[in-house]
């Protein structure tokens, strides 16, 4: 996935849509001021400057899905494993919370739910029928929308024919207006992705940790200006 | 065994007389496995105290522990290769990480293997009536011969009360 | 020490086992209530989440982990202590090792329920063990997890090992001292023990085969448990010192916990003339190494952190000593190293008493310095948006407390079952020390003379 810092705006609509599709619970107030919202993707927001030339810098930070990631094989029951289509897959059955993954990946983007998860009426209609909803004690965290892929590739092997690059996107890339957020198969040359990730504007996050992920950051100047230990 | 309803000994209060216990029914020409030593605490420093000694129990130890590398290697290794989930970039048989584990089960068979090594040597457990008096756990040594012929039993127990037994007690 | 007589010696140490008083039964009745107490918590948290906990986004492990490393490092006392005395023969430690081996099966029994209780889904702990699941699938051997089940099993299989079997000939003893309902019980106990040289060498053989055996085995056990937080990257953790610098502080807390649950016979059950000041004194001495080992391996891992200026690093270092957790992280240092050094170096003040109190303190400083390495590492990763602090709530405070009443309960209930130092060994220090030689010559050789006197312990 490439991620256009330059054009991302703040706006959040991607959390909003994710956790409609991916069934997340919203924890309420006092458990989110002690830390314990589940926002599958977060819009972390950084101030460049002093007043009266203060930039802010959003930045959309989800699962990096990393070729070497440090949450796979800290997991004792092999609920956090790699795909053989590259994904990091979290089962959500073979969980048995050590909550070992959550500490392990440096992005911090992997949540936990504390409580059983409560959809008061009527929201509880709006629940997505292809995610699963998770129960007390289990980890979770981005899929890139596993249930749409595994839906396209469904119907495209049943009509017998590759997939198209652009067929079908995760909830955030789909909702996001400025198209900061792109999703495609990296492995394709001719994909938008792969495209986008040669431009010179290209970065990893936390890429010098060696996890090798696969999310790619566009952005002008350098990260590093500004920013505050 | 010793079976409890015959035999003849003696209660020693220090391993010396025990010792001379010991010595004295050997020169009545009494087979080593019939005199009978029993005591509260080990004497590993008396000749008397020392009998049956050598045991391989060390060497099973280490075969012990061998097959219990061996076995967590496997476990490892073969549960790795059977269901082969990818993480974090490593292998599928990750060789440091089973490495852990089968040192972990080489320590666990050798000492599972020298417990089970002491428990058949030493007979335990055996709840039946064998020859012992509970005078040895205040302390005493307890010298004596199983099974002894009746003709010798006056002579068996002279010998007994000349190395200086405190008492002499016979078992039927 | 005044010689005693065989006689005397199992009178005095088999009498917890025949008299109890009133107060015994209050001590256990008070402990009870926080064990209780504990058992309620945790079962509320199984049924409502561990959102009962304080623990939150970044901060996943905190006193869970913590009271976790905490109880099996305290387990390192004894076995290893016992072990390592016995191999080098150290004459002193009769009276201590049976306490030790105690200390050991029992924190460890603790420590290790800790792995269960800190799951989300604990009721599912059984995924740990490998065997042909239905789910076809194996646990991850790549994971310190699962090197932590293999490791500490292994430990609580050899410790309870090492334990009991020197237990079996006192066993034998107070079957013969006892009657009744006692005497039944012991007798099953004792497995029909009688003392045949060939039962006493055997004995000694595994003991010792275990001594060498369970040695590597405690160090590899603190070993991995330390690497739970090494193999992580996260800053502060990621550090190769992790393996020597647990098992160092383990052995430090483990000797303090000895201290204290001597300091605390002897008193109770009225041991002075076993447990006596030079052996509070050799293992204040001991005592003293392990604290000045600990400041080492501190000093060269914060040297070391400051120096590199790794910016992550550096946020975790200060938040540590100039930062919110500075009070925690000098109190640390206090009762670790300011206040032992003091106490156990001069010797007049090496007393039963000032190494009771430098113990104390070692005991609660090392707590705090689990927590310390847990909590603001985790507190402050590589996003800083992401960082985050912690608060115990009253389950968890329930849970740690109950581990301490339930350690000292099962250790009043052990000391009533079983004579809490070895009486077999004690004699065989005292009286088993042939003046002369002659006594491993060939047999038939003749009248022996008579010998010496043994000499007094």
């Amino acid at each position: 996935m490439v991620v256009d810092l330059d054009r991302c705006t703040g706006c959040e609509a991607c959390v909003v849509a994710c956790h409609a599709e991916n069934n997340i619970p919203t924890v309420g107030e006092k458990q989110a001021a002690i830390g314990r919202a589940m926002h599958w993707i977060r819009v972390e927001r950084y101030y460049e400057g002093d007043f009266p030339t203060v930039r802010a810098k959003f930045m959309p930070v989800f699962c990096q899905q990393c070729d070497a990631a440090p949450c796979e094989p800290v997991c004792p029951t092999f609920a956090s494993y790699h795909t053989e289509e590259g994904l990091n897959g979290q089962v959500y059955n073979r969980c048995i919370g050590t909550r070992y993954c959550a500490n392990a990946c440096p992005y911090n983007v992997r949540f936990f739910n504390f409580y059983n998860p409560v959809w008061d009426k009527p929201l509880h209609l709006q629940l997505n029928p292809d995610v699963s909803v998770r129960e007390v004690g289990v980890m979770e965290k981005c899929t890139f929308c596993v249930q749409r892929i595994k839906a396209a590739e469904i119907q495209a092997k049943a009509e017998k024919r590759e997939l198209k690059d652009g067929e079908f996107q995760p909830a955030c890339a789909q909702t996001c207006a400025p198209r900061a957020l792109v999703f495609g198969d990296l492995n394709d040359p001719q994909s938008e992705v792969s495209r986008l990730a040669k431009s010179n504007r290209a970065t990893k996050l936390l890429e010098e940790l060696g996890t090798q992920p696969k999310v790619i950051y566009l952005q002008r100047g350098s990260w590093h200006d500004g920013e505050k230990p | 065994m010793a079976k409890k309803n015959n035999a003849i000994y003696g209660l020693y209060s220090d391993p010396e007389s025990a010792q001379r216990a010991v010595d004295s029914l050997r020169g009545a020409d009494v087979p080593m496995q019939e005199i009978a030593v029993i005591s509260s605490q080990p004497f590993d420093e008396y000749e008397f105290g020392r009998r049956d000694h050598r045991t391989p129990m060390p060497w099973l130890a280490a075969l012990g522990g061998l097959a219990g590398g061996a076995g967590g290697f496997l476990l490892a290794v073969l549960s790795q290769k059977a269901y082969p989930l990818s993480t974090g970039g490593m292998p599928i048989v990750a060789l440091w990480p089973s490495g852990i584990v089968t040192y972990e089960l080489t320590m666990l068979g050798a000492i599972l293997t020298a417990l089970l090594i002491l428990l058949v040597t030493a007979r335990l457990p055996d709840w039946r009536a064998n020859l012992y008096d509970p005078a040895v756990s205040d302390g005493k040594i307890l010298v004596g011969v199983v099974n002894p012929r009746e003709d010798s039993r006056v002579e068996l127990e002279r010998r007994l009360r000349e190395a200086g037994a405190e008492q002499t007690k016979e078992a039927r | 020490m005044t010689e005693k007589s065989p006689k005397q010696i199992t009178d005095d140490l088999l009498r917890p086992l025949f008299q109890t008083s009133w107060k015994f039964f209050a001590l256990v009745a008070f402990l009870g209530v926080f064990v209780v107490a504990a058992f309620a918590s945790f079962g509320y948290q199984v049924y409502t989440g561990i959102g009962v906990w304080g623990i939150r986004r970044p901060v996943f492990w905190a006193f869970d982990i913590t009271n976790f490393v905490f109880w099996i490092g305290i387990s390192h006392a004894g076995t290893l202590i016992s072990a390592i005395l016995r191999l080098a023969n150290a004459t002193w430690r009769r009276p201590v090792t049976r306490c030790a081996e105690v200390i050991t099966v029992f924190a460890l029994s603790i420590g290790a329920m800790f792995p269960i209780i800190h799951l989300g889904r604990p009721w599912l702990a059984f995924w740990l063990i490998p065997y042909g699941s239905e789910r076809g699938i194996w646990p991850n051997f790549r994971s310190p997890l699962v090197w932590d089940f293999f490791a500490i099993n292994t430990y609580l299989i050899g410790s309870v090992a090492f334990l009991t079997l020197p237990i079996i000939p006192d066993w034998a003893l107070v079957r013969d001292k006892a009657a009744g309902w006692r005497k039944r019980v012991y007798s099953i106990l004792a497995l029909g023990w009688r003392g045949t040289p060939k039962q006493w060498s055997r004995l000694e053989s595994a003991m010792h085969i275990m001594a060498i055996a369970i040695i590597p085995v405690a160090v590899s056990v603190h070993t991995i448990v330390s690497w739970d937080f090494a193999m992580a990257p996260v800053p502060m953790w990621h550090s190769t010192i992790f393996g020597p610098y647990f098992v160092a502080g383990a052995i430090f807390s483990g000797v303090a916990g000895l201290i204290i649950a001597m300091a605390a016979l002897r008193k109770f059950l009225h041991l002075e003339e076993y447990l006596l000041p030079i052996h509070f004194d050799n293992l204040g001495k001991l005592l003293l190494m392990m604290s000045l080992l600990w400041f080492y391996f501190v000093f060269a891992e914060r040297l070391t952190a400051w120096y590199g200026n790794a910016p992550s690093e550096m946020a975790v270092f200060w938040a540590t000593q100039r930062g919110a957790y500075a009070p925690l992280f000098w109190t640390m240092v206090f009762c670790n190293f300011l206040l032992p050094f003091p106490i156990l170096a001069i010797k007049q003040l090496r007393t039963i008493t000032g190494t009771f109190i430098a113990s104390l303190g070692v005991v609660a400083g090392m707590w705090l310095e689990r927590f310390l390495i847990i909590v603001p590492s985790l507190g402050h990763k590589y996003l800083p948006y992401s960082w985050g602090t912690y608060q115990p709530t009253w389950v968890e405070i329930t849970l740690m407390v109950g581990t301490f009443a339930g350690m000292v309960l099962l250790y009043a209930l052990f000391s009533k079952a079983v004579p809490i130092i070895s009486i077999w060994e004690l004699k065989v220090g005292i009286h088993n020390k042939p003046a002369v030689s002659r006594q491993l010559s060939a047999p038939g050789s003749g009248k022996p003379e008579s010998a010496g006197r043994p000499l007094a312990g």
